[in-house]
């Protein structure tokens, strides 16, 4: 796999993670500027997801369906997360980026756990 | 009958407020559970049958408690309290039985060691559920 990519996608997912908590603790709404920064990290995951798949097509090794599993897991957390999270403004609202970005850390992490024991 | 305010009708709605990041955190939690349970049951269902029908268990009760807590369904609070009740008891007897006894369940479950491969998170869930419904619960 691409790890230089994946180092940058957990650092992005928790730094947002941070950010996202700064909004809520100040009490404000999700702006254009951190829907922007969360829709990059998603452009990020597609890529992830599009190498890793070309690379298991491609025949070098075989993590197989838990790592197809997680690539396409971590696509879409961020956009239903988004969803969930712009229904309603309350600090809780906001809240759900906070999970939705650590999730996302969380599987890229264990992607390239099971990519390094395959 | 006096009118709903709006503002006591929201504090007692579970999907609401703290409730929003509550439902996706067990979102989350349902996701992973029926992730892992279809690729145990569909790969290597005779390893461990007893911990996989577990994981199994723990995803269909991770999934109700999200729809009870994001008030899907027709009597959404009774079915929140009776999966997040259930989801207690079974993180508690899972984990007390898989510190006790490793060899019980060959292969892991959420539950498995109280939640430690889920940085104890399945353990915790449970309380924040049942403290929520309690702060939630109509008064009249």
């Amino acid at each position: 796999m691409i790890d230089p990519l994946q180092t940058v996608l957990i650092v992005a997912a928790l730094v947002l993670a941070l950010v996202t908590g700064g909004y809520v603790a100040l009490d404000r709404s999700p702006d254009r500027v951190l829907i922007a920064l969360i829709g990059l990290l998603e452009i990020g995951l597609v890529v992830q997801a599009v190498v890793g798949i070309a690379q298991l097509v491609g025949g070098s090794g075989d993590p197989g369906i838990t790592f197809v599993g997680y690539l396409l897991a971590a696509l879409v957390v961020l956009p239903l997360g988004l969803l969930w999270s712009l229904g309603e403004r309350s600090r809780g609202a906001t809240a759900v980026l906070i999970v939705a970005l650590l999730t996302v850390a969380f599987l890229v992490v264990r992607l390239e756990q099971i990519h390094a024991a395959a | 009958m006096p009118r709903p305010d709006p503002a006591v009708a929201s504090r007692r709605s579970t999907s609401t407020g703290l409730g929003r990041a509550l439902v996706a955190t067990y979102a989350v939690f349902a996701l992973a559970a029926t992730a892992r349970s279809a690729v145990q049951l569909l790969t290597k269902a005779s390893d461990a049958p007893l911990a996989y029908a577990l994981s199994a268990v723990a995803a269909v009760v991770y999934v109700l408690a999200t729809l009870g807590l994001a008030e899907v369904g027709p009597r959404p609070r009774t079915m929140a309290w009776a999966a997040v009740g259930f989801e207690l008891v079974g993180v508690l007897t899972v984990g007390t039985l898989t510190v006790l006894d490793p060899e019980l369940f060959p292969d892991a479950t959420v539950w498995s060691a109280y939640g430690q491969g889920y940085g104890y998170l399945p353990l915790v869930l449970p309380f924040l559920g049942i403290a929520w419904l309690l702060r939630t619960r109509p008064r009249d």
